[in-house]
């Protein structure tokens, strides 16, 4: 196939460059794509201009192009709305003996392979739902990403601090139990504040207090995991617990979960029944679910939250216990296991961790992950679970099974919560980890102060490079992106779900 | 001139469907135009080398190994020995190909460019490109398809899709739509007509047309597999709205599949057992009792090539609502059709905006008939086809079978008109990709190793010709719906 000659003033009557070789002839592949179709988005927009406002003024840009299409200058350009201009001509010529239509019951003077310029790939649409990325906000983004990888690599070093002896295992929980107590007491305002102001509109107020004692258990296991796919079976599925509250109909539920919640908040210890005992998971769900949906009854404001207190403090200290009776048994579970298979079992769950963690903000964005969010969380848990056969007492297997559940459990439920609530917050968790990771990986790797402060410097350097040159990666391969878009995809059905 | 063809494809009798019917009507139809033509496929269950189907149509049935859905396992060579065989057994000239998934249609193509013989594809399916599937369909119809003389679509969005699938260049691309046997779908009140007499003048219609009046039951009929992309979820939520919205309707539905428990449920929790009627499957000949049955024919697919069996709806006089999705829009005129989004809301809207224009006695279902069989006929089909073999043959010059354009700087390409020499067929598979061209360009290059091979071990010389079955002289009048197009 020859390539039509791109100075042509007649060019051929099919010139639509759908073809391979003959896109590969005088053109360059890159401007080629460069006008597409001006009512849409091309990935050009991500990184030529990332407004709109090109898209809103692109009907002007438009007849310029095509000036410029019919002088030498414009001849990059071989997208096919723009050629179709280009020889409207031809079409023009041809409309003398009956129009061509893109129909098949109608006998057309026409060959069977005429190919009409103006009609033929009309409806093609390239990139249709391209949404552009700006660098800061993806950056803003991938904190979240750093804040878990950062408070996975805190958990490794200080197992490895615990492993060689560095570092008491009873300070680490104790830092980490003060750091929870801490985050708990915020947590807990800010859900009772929130609650406050929601509960002007509203009649009744739902407690959870005739379930609760009996909920110990249950509350016990509300993982982050747990409370969002409970929200997700829901209608109004929102993801995370904090942000159920944000002001719907699920407000109801409202007092009660956040009591679940906050029981699970203090009773730390409480996870690690799910650790010795994961079946227990699925069966408390259904619990859970029970518990949260149909206690409707009037109750005053102040009295259910001191009672679910209580009852927190107390479960707490029931899971404690059980934890400190279940830590000989774990320290044995995996004792036969060779060293070797428990690194890579341990790496390997981490990093499943580390990829099926939900992300997400929790506004609606739960039903978009692919796995379930418990996975994740299991998978940390079974790899502190694992690790801590390699710890030499009873004391060190409880400690460290305490600070996974901290670390692995509680804390990605107040990291999304201090998100929603302030940004300034979130930053600064931010920063603090980084450092603190960075410093962790210092001190494992040789030790003394010195070193801790230049792993926190280079850490902090390291990551503020992979997060701008992950983003503007991303963003530079949004070029390749080639959707193409027709009336030979199936459509997707609209269906109004009103007979459930 | 006549031409020895060979149809090759994966699907043909005794499986039943869309592409078997086409690869059958349509080499029916060429015998009957004088040229000589063997369909070769893979041994079905039961039905094992050679058989001649009514009017000398020869099938070989080549013994294979079926993966999936009766397609065979895709070896890309091993197939060439026992189809080289046949090739010159029948003297055949050209290959055309049915169906982008059959395994078997593309090696055929790939070896029969290898020979030395034109090639014919016709694709009678639309695919999308975003799923892996998809991606790999498309790559194995580029393999296909580089090389090929000519294509043909069933419609002019299957003919945008492929051009786009397997970057051919849109005039080597040729729409030639599929048709019905319009006799085997008459109406109930169908009169057979003096042949002398004309089709489809108003006058000529002997019976008043049947008057629905406002209260007059509405039968509406589905005849369709029951899968996703069928349409059945919109089937599902739409049905008990028009029931609700429209008294005295009632839904025939024949077809099954995945989809129809979830069909039985909504009926049992609607209770509309008594006006929804379920057939389960029904074979091809019985379609058109089941239709004739009917007032509007609904057809919510997703996706559709082409839709024969909206034809074949409209052909017995039902009046059609479809979603207006692929090669749809192109197939039937405005006033046999009422068009819908592939919305719930607008399929019952424009289901109930057909009831009640067949209630107002507004839409003439009585000439449908005659106007579908004006429309569509397999004959037609086949003297396009013929064309197209022309074309590829040289026996009508590139020229005007291209197009000729003079004074715009154009001219039939020598690329067109595809050249047998080994580099070139190399050049052209190079182009497919980075590494695919290579790979492809490297299976090209073995097929060819093989070829020489054959031609030295099975010497052309030890091949016995098989006779031609013994025709009727061609029919005086065959060129002359060729001639109409030039």
């Amino acid at each position: 196939m020859t390539s039509p000659s791109s100075t042509d003033p007649f060019p051929p009557p099919i010139p639509v460059d759908t073809h391979p070789r003959r896109a590969s002839g005088s053109k360059s592949p890159e401007f080629e794509r460069s006008l597409p179709d001006p009512n849409r988005l091309a990935p050009e927009d991500a990184y030529f201009a990332p407004s709109l406002s090109r898209v809103r003024s692109a009907p002007v840009n438009y007849g310029e192009s095509l000036q410029s299409l019919n002088g030498d200058s414009g001849a990059h350009i071989g997208s096919a709305a723009a050629l179709r201009k280009r020889v409207g001509g031809a079409g023009r010529r041809r409309r003398r003996k009956g129009a061509w239509k893109k129909l098949l019951w109608v006998k057309q003077s026409y060959p069977d392979n005429y190919t009409d310029t103006e009609t033929f790939l009309d409806h093609l649409q390239r990139n249709p739902r391209v949404r552009p990325y700006d660098f800061w906000p993806l950056v803003a983004d991938s904190t979240v990403i750093v804040q878990h990888v950062c408070s996975v690599v805190i958990f490794v070093c200080c197992f490895i601090g615990i492993v060689q002896d560095r570092v008491s295992p009873v300070s680490i929980v104790c830092w980490g139990s003060v750091g929870t107590a801490v985050g708990w007491i915020l947590w807990d305002n800010w859900i009772w504040k929130e609650h406050a102001d929601s509960v002007q509109d509203r009649n009744g107020i739902t407690g959870g207090d005739d379930n609760s004692s009996s909920d110990s258990f249950a509350s016990a296991i509300n993982t982050p995991a747990n409370i969002s796919q409970s929200d997700d079976s829901k209608s109004s599925a929102i993801h995370g617990l904090g942000l159920s509250i944000a002001g719907n109909e699920s407000k109801e539920n409202l007092a009660c979960r956040s009591a679940n919640f906050s029981e699970s908040i203090d009773a730390v210890a409480d996870l690690t029944a799910q650790s010795a005992v994961p079946s227990a998971l699925g069966s408390s769900m259904g619990s859970m679910d029970a518990s949260v949906s149909p206690n409707t009854h009037r109750i005053s404001m102040l009295s259910p939250r001191n009672r679910q207190r209580l009852t927190t403090v107390k479960s707490a200290f029931l899971i404690y216990f059980s934890l400190l009776g279940l830590s000989p048994i774990l320290k044995s579970l995996t004792k036969s296991t060779a060293s070797d298979s428990i690194w890579a079992m341990s790496c390997w769950l981490l990093i499943m961790n580390i990829f099926s963690f939900d992300y997400g903000s929790g506004e609606g964005a739960g039903a978009t992950t692919k796995f379930p969010a418990s996975l994740s969380t299991n998978a940390a848990v079974m790899a502190s679970t694992v690790l801590a056969s390699r710890l030499p007492s009873t004391t060190h297997v409880f400690s460290l099974m305490l600070f996974s559940m901290e670390v692995f459990g509680l804390f990605p439920i107040f990291r999304r919560q201090l998100r929603q609530k302030s940004w300034t917050g979130h930053i600064l968790l931010t920063l603090a980890l980084v450092i603190i990771a960075g410093g962790a990986v210092g001190v494992t790797l040789s030790g003394g102060w010195a070193a801790a402060i230049i792993g926190s410097v280079l850490g902090s350097i390291l990551t503020a490079f992979v997060m701008g040159g992950c983003s503007w990666w991303l963003i530079s391969l949004q070029k390749y992106k080639n959707v193409v878009i027709g009336p030979w995809d199936p459509a997707r059905p609209i269906i109004r779900r009103h007979w459930n | 001139m006549p031409y020895n063809i060979a149809m090759v494809s994966d699907f043909f009798f005794p499986q039943s469907g869309g592409i078997e019917s086409h690869i059958y009507q349509l080499s029916s139809k060429l015998i009957d135009r004088g040229h000589k033509v063997i369909v070769i496929t893979h041994a079905y269950k039961g039905r094992t080398g050679v058989r001649y189907l009514t009017n000398g149509l020869k099938i070989y049935h080549v013994p294979f190994f079926v993966i999936y859905r009766e397609t065979t396992f895709p070896t890309v060579f091993s197939f060439f020995p026992i189809f080289r065989n046949i090739v010159i057994r029948e003297g055949i000239e050209i290959v055309h190909g049915h169906a982008s998934l059959s395994s078997f249609c593309g090696e055929a193509i790939l070896h029969a460019r290898t020979m030395g013989l034109r090639t014919v594809f016709t694709d009678h399916s639309l695919f999308g490109f975003a799923d892996a599937a998809s991606i790999l369909t498309n790559k194995l119809l580029k393999f296909t398809l580089s090389d090929v003389d000519h294509a043909i679509c069933v419609s002019h969005t299957c003919k945008e899709n492929t051009v786009l699938r397997a970057s051919l260049d849109p005039l080597m691309v040729s729409v030639i739509p599929n048709a019905v046997v319009a006799e085997n779908f008459c109406p109930l009140s169908h009169t057979t007509r003096a042949p002398d007499q004309p089709l489809g003048s108003p006058h000529d219609a002997p019976m008043s047309p049947r008057q629905i009046g406002p209260d007059d039951p509405i039968t509406i009929v589905v005849i369709s597999r029951l899968f996703y992309n069928k349409g059945t979820d919109l089937l599902i939520a739409a049905i008990p709205r028009i029931l609700a919205s429209n008294p005295n309707t009632r839904f025939i539905i024949a077809g099954s599949g995945p989809k129809a428990i979830d069909l039985e449920q909504m009926l049992e929790r609607n209770v509309l057992q008594d006006k929804v009627e379920l057939l389960g499957s029904v074979r091809h000949e019985e379609v058109r009792d089941v239709m004739v049955r009917g007032d509007i024919y609904l057809h919510p697919s997703l996706t559709e090539a082409f839709g024969t069996v909206i034809v074949e709806a409209a052909s017995c006089g039902l009046y059609v609502v479809c979603t207006r999705v692929g090669g749809i829009p192109e197939v039937l005129p405005q006033h046999m059709t009422t068009f819908a989004k592939p919305e719930e809301d607008d399929i019952v809207l424009a289901t109930s905006k057909a009831i009640a224009a067949l209630r107002s006695n507004k839409v003439r279902t009585d000439r449908f008939h005659d106007q579908v069989k004006m429309m569509y006929s397999w004959r037609d089909v086949a003297a396009r086809t013929e064309r197209v073999y022309e074309g590829i043959t040289g026996d009508i010059s590139p020229e005007e079978f291209y197009g000729y354009y003079p004074g715009q700087g154009w001219e039939a390409s020598g690329d067109r008109v595809r050249s047998f020499a080994l580099i070139d067929r190399l050049k052209r598979y190079y182009g497919c990709g980075v590494w695919a061209g290579k790979l492809f360009c490297l299976c090209v290059v073995i097929d060819f190793l093989i070829y020489v091979f054959l031609e030295m071990w099975f010497p052309r010389a030890n091949i016995d010709i098989a006779r031609s079955w013994p025709k009727k002289q061609p029919a005086s009048n065959s060129r002359d719906a060729t001639k109409s197009f030039r």
